[in-house]
């Protein structure tokens, strides 16, 4: 597999893993959220991940918490199948897309934006 | 639902999931609020169809960068094991929690996540290159 990206393993490093993708999880599962913003900083604080790596191996991640997320949740009836798969249809476009901004551009200014944009929106659910 | 409504709801997602390649989130922190606020649902409901919705772009998105060589699929898989375990246990507390207590967490949860993102990116730019260290 060309794609395969080298990974010394240490038994550190595994329960680092292990931890850190336990911690997403939970806040995944809590909140609905795939927990890259947990994941990334700490890939890149405690295991040295560069910041690409960091965002694309939590997205791996990220697929197996989210089946077992929604999975949970579709026990109670809590999922909306409709809306789901527009937002994934939509999602399967804007993907690639987002990939290859990144790969060729500084997305530090995006960063920003990103981050007034979800600061309003929390706002927006405290207040409601 | 209507076609009208679907296309709007789609179009969400196309900007959902440009960020989410963008910065390596499933774009849970984006679905959530836009099924709660705009399409007027319950936080539990948001949450599960929004953890669904990732599925498919997390794949996507992981595809994309994987093509690049930027994925570590070992430290994928060990994270991502682990966190089967505490998505469940999280999913299961999140259900007996009342919807608008859940709302107001993630909405907290939101605006501390919102002010690391600007701060974070202002200490990347002062410093070049170099990873953040904190």
């Amino acid at each position: 597999m060309t794609w395969r990206y080298r990974a010394p393993v240490s038994k550190r490093r595994v329960l680092e893993l292990a931890l850190i993708g336990l911690v997403a999880g939970i806040s995944s599962g809590l909140f609905g959220i795939g927990g890259g913003t947990v994941i990334v900083p700490l890939l890149v604080w405690r295991l040295g991940f560069e910041q690409h790596r960091a965002h694309a191996t939590s997205l791996a991640a990220i697929v197996l918490i989210a089946v077992a997320g929604s999975a949970t949740f579709a026990t109670d009836g809590e999922i909306d199948l409709e809306i789901a798969l527009a937002l994934a249809l939509g999602g399967v476009i804007g993907a690639p897309l987002g990939a290859r901004v990144m790969a060729g551009l500084d997305a530090d200014r995006l960063k920003a934006a990103f981050g007034v944009l979800v600061f309003i929106v929390g706002a927006g659910l405290v207040i409601r | 639902m209507s076609v009208a409504l679907l296309l709007l709801v789609a179009g969400a997602g196309v900007i959902v999931g440009i960020f989410a390649a963008l910065f390596g989130v499933g774009g849970g922190l984006l679905m959530v609020p836009f099924i709660v606020l705009a399409l007027d649902k319950g936080q539990h409901l948001a949450e599960g169809t929004s953890l669904l919705a990732m599925i498919a772009t997390a794949i996507v998105g992981a595809l994309a960068h994987a093509r690049r060589g930027y994925v570590d699929w070992t430290s994928a898989g060990v994270a991502g094991v682990a966190g089967i375990a505490g998505a469940i246990a999280g999913a299961v507390v999140a259900l007996g929690t009342p919807g608008e207590v859940l709302r107001r967490l993630f909405g907290g949860v939101l605006v501390v996540v919102g002010l690391r993102l600007i701060l974070s990116s202002r200490v990347a730019r002062n410093r070049e290159g170099s990873a953040p260290s904190s």
